[in-house]
């Protein structure tokens, strides 16, 4: 361990740390737009300038080391001056349109400019002119004049995913980041370089011009899209929820995350919820309170004889454990539980970086709650089938013809979703069958056990749909004949990202 | 299969990458190996050096774009490149160039109408005390005037149809 001094505050880094770490290490501000702690070292933006042990030149902080005894400060005018007049080279060809650029509210650039701008700007010749909204493929993006050329996007084609799409054409003010004749950028984690990008150059399609970021709170979460579990931070305001970012978690997904779990909040809005507990009666769907619907269930378990709960891992330890309860005070009955996996040709799949084949995010903690499970055939014999469905219906290919198959038999089903199943188009469901609004993982709080074993937690976000039930919540329920609401938990304290701001990751 | 990079320039490519310690060394000599034989660096013959030396195509392309030496689009027979730096600027190189782009009816980095000529204005070439000049391939042509300069011009495209006709 090495001693330095940062700004007059004394701290120990470990033997190879950059200046640059040092200084995150003590949570002291330094701008910096190309040093990324998941990407090797370019040293182009020049704003990382400190003064070391008064020495006439500065250093950049991300390529100098740490030695003992160091004395470092970017506090004194020299160093201030330079990053001044480094911003103001970034700005020569900036157009600093920050009132229609997306990044606004979250830009290292703005941030920089509203300490160190010069408002009225100094140059007299004219900004070089480059392309605008450049289609870099299915997600992103690419706005050239807004570039500051950092190459934290290239150095992340080139180094984590290894697909070396982006590089930096032409040269000088004409330098400009682009893919070779313009190829599509469709690797599945194409939308980390709009993460990193520190400015507004790369852009998010799907985010584009939706909301401004400072409307939005967000809430910690684990991604529910395979058995990874990257950590994410999910967006969210009244309208809904709008975007899904990594959060760094040295243990799990690094600084990435990929492009298939930040869709995952789209089956979580309004639109495509199911909103009410529906029972159908005759082909059709009638809506019913949820005093009646648990008479009716109860009155459905109670003549039962041969109950099977089809589960999924897409829930979490707490609604295994509740489940798991539940059958056990139901013990004159006979409760199969049947382990649907998805596609188990793929489900051990592996794609080296993030991607998992099994597309749930509680696998282990499904093993690990102690099931017995039975085989898929029980499903045909069972009177009533209590189904918490997948939250996302369309990583299961093979469940909807399960239930398909289970309808055509007449068979009762308790069915808990999350999509709106009573619009499904071929399933004549049997008479009697519940449709009951599910909570998503966003809208619950709980435990997630990832593939190595970790267990993660999940926070309770913004709830979009208020009649939505998590599978503990209904078990509960029904048990007492009634739901009660549990007193709300005080909202945690959100927005984090503006008590963070001045960090570029 | 090897369209735009014929077996030939392909052992010298070969050779190349072996002559240095990383591939991306030898990306100068080759990318101006497949610019002598068509006149310009076509993106097809950078896909196949790209699966000939193992390199990405967009480190590639980064090399051919930071160079202006390097053609990115087809050029005339003759590519005639007009030095419009200061001395020849003095006396009266761009006027040169854009006497020669009026006489072949074409704009600057085209390509003429008849696909002989290609004008490019370009800067100093190391010549200012035989200002104004203009290099057409690989030879220089100095202390011209608007008449000797369509001169030189004339026969050497005179001479490339003869080539042609020979061939």
């Amino acid at each position: 361990m090495f001693k330095c001094t940062i700004n007059g505050h004394e701290v120990e880094v470990p033997e190879g740390a950059s200046v640059i770490e040092a200084f995150k290490l003590l949570k002291e501000d330094i701008a910096h737009y190309c040093w990324h702690p998941g990407l090797s070292i370019a040293g182009v933006c020049r704003l990382c300038m400190v003064q070391i042990d008064d020495g006439p030149r500065l250093h950049i902080a991300c390529n100098t080391l740490v030695k003992d005894g160091m004395k470092i400060t970017n506090q004194t005018e020299v160093v201030k001056e330079a990053v001044r007049w480094g911003m103001d080279f970034h700005l020569i060809n900036h157009p600093l349109d920050c009132p229609i650029c997306d990044q606004a509210g979250e830009c290292g650039l703005q941030e920089q400019y509203m300490k160190y701008g010069q408002y009225d700007s100094s140059m007299a010749e004219k900004k070089v002119k480059k392309r605008k909204v450049v289609d870099l493929g299915e997600r992103v993006v690419l706005d050239s004049e807004r570039c500051i050329l950092c190459s934290r996007c290239v150095r992340f084609t080139d180094e984590v995913t290894k697909t070396n799409e982006l590089g930096i054409f032409n040269r000088g003010d004409h330098s400009e980041i682009g893919t070779f004749e313009d190829q599509p950028l469709d690797n599945k984690y194409s939308l980390n370089t709009v993460d990193i990008c520190p400015v507004g150059a790369l852009t998010s399609k799907d985010f584009r011009f939706q909301q401004r970021v400072w409307y939005l709170k967000d809430t910690d979460s684990i991604c529910t899209g395979c058995s990874t579990g990257c950590s994410i931070k999910v967006y969210h305001n009244k309208e809904g929820l709008f975007r899904v970012k990594p959060v760094f978690n040295e243990k799990v997904n690094g600084h990435w995350m990929c492009d298939e779990g930040r869709d995952l909040y789209k089956h979580v809005n309004a639109p495509v919820r199911l909103k009410q507990i529906l029972k159908s009666v005759g082909n059709e769907w009638f809506p019913l309170g949820l005093e009646r619907a648990l008479d009716h269930l109860n009155e459905a378990f109670s003549k039962a004889e041969n109950i099977s709960v089809l589960i999924t891992a897409q829930h979490t330890v707490e609604e295994y454990k509740a489940l798991k309860n539940w059958a056990q005070q139901l013990q004159d009955k006979t409760i199969n539980f049947v382990y649907w996996k998805n596609n188990p040709e793929s489900f051990d799949s592996f794609d080296g970086l993030l991607i998992r084949g099994d597309k749930n995010p509680n696998t282990k903690g499904l093993l690990e709650a102690g099931f017995e499970f039975a085989d898929a055939s029980v499903l045909d014999s069972s009177d009533l089938v209590l189904a918490p469905m997948p939250e996302n219906p369309a990583v299961y290919p093979k469940y909807m013809e399960k239930l398909e198959q289970l309808s055509k038999l007449q068979t009762q089903l308790c069915l808990l979703s999350v999509s709106n199943i009573t619009q499904h188009e071929t399933i004549n469901f049997a008479d009697g069958t519940l449709a009951i609004p599910m909570k998503t993982a966003f809208e619950k709080a709980g435990h997630f056990i990832n593939h190595q074993g970790l267990t993660q937690k999940i926070h309770k976000g913004r709830v979009i749909v208020k009649a939505a039930l998590g599978l503990d919540e209904l078990l509960q329920a029904i048990k007492i004949g009634k739901w009660i609401q549990p007193q709300l938990l005080k909202s945690r304290k959100t927005n984090e990202s503006s008590k963070v701001s001045g960090e570029l990751w | 299969m090897n369209e735009y990079i014929p077996q030939a320039d392909k052992e010298f490519i070969l050779k190349e990458l072996k002559r240095y310690e990383t591939p991306i060394s030898a990306l100068i000599p080759s990318l101006f190996c497949i610019q002598k034989r068509h006149g310009w660096v076509p993106a097809e013959a950078v896909k196949e050096l790209s699966l000939l030396s193992d390199l990405p195509e967009s480190r590639i392309n980064e090399v051919l774009n930071f160079y202006t030496m390097f053609n990115k689009k087809p050029v005339g027979q003759l590519h005639v490149q007009v030095c419009c730096n200061v001395s020849c600027a003095m006396n009266g190189g761009r006027e040169l160039a854009k006497h020669i782009c009026e006489t072949y009816k074409v704009g600057f980095e085209q390509v003429s109408p008849c696909g002989t000529v290609t004008v490019s204005p370009v800067e100093c070439l190391g010549a200012c005390d035989k200002a104004p000049m203009m290099q057409v391939g690989q030879a220089y042509y100095e202390d011209l005037t608007n008449e000797s300069a369509l001169e030189v011009l004339e026969k050497l495209a005179f001479e490339k149809a003869k080539v042609s006709a020979h061939v």
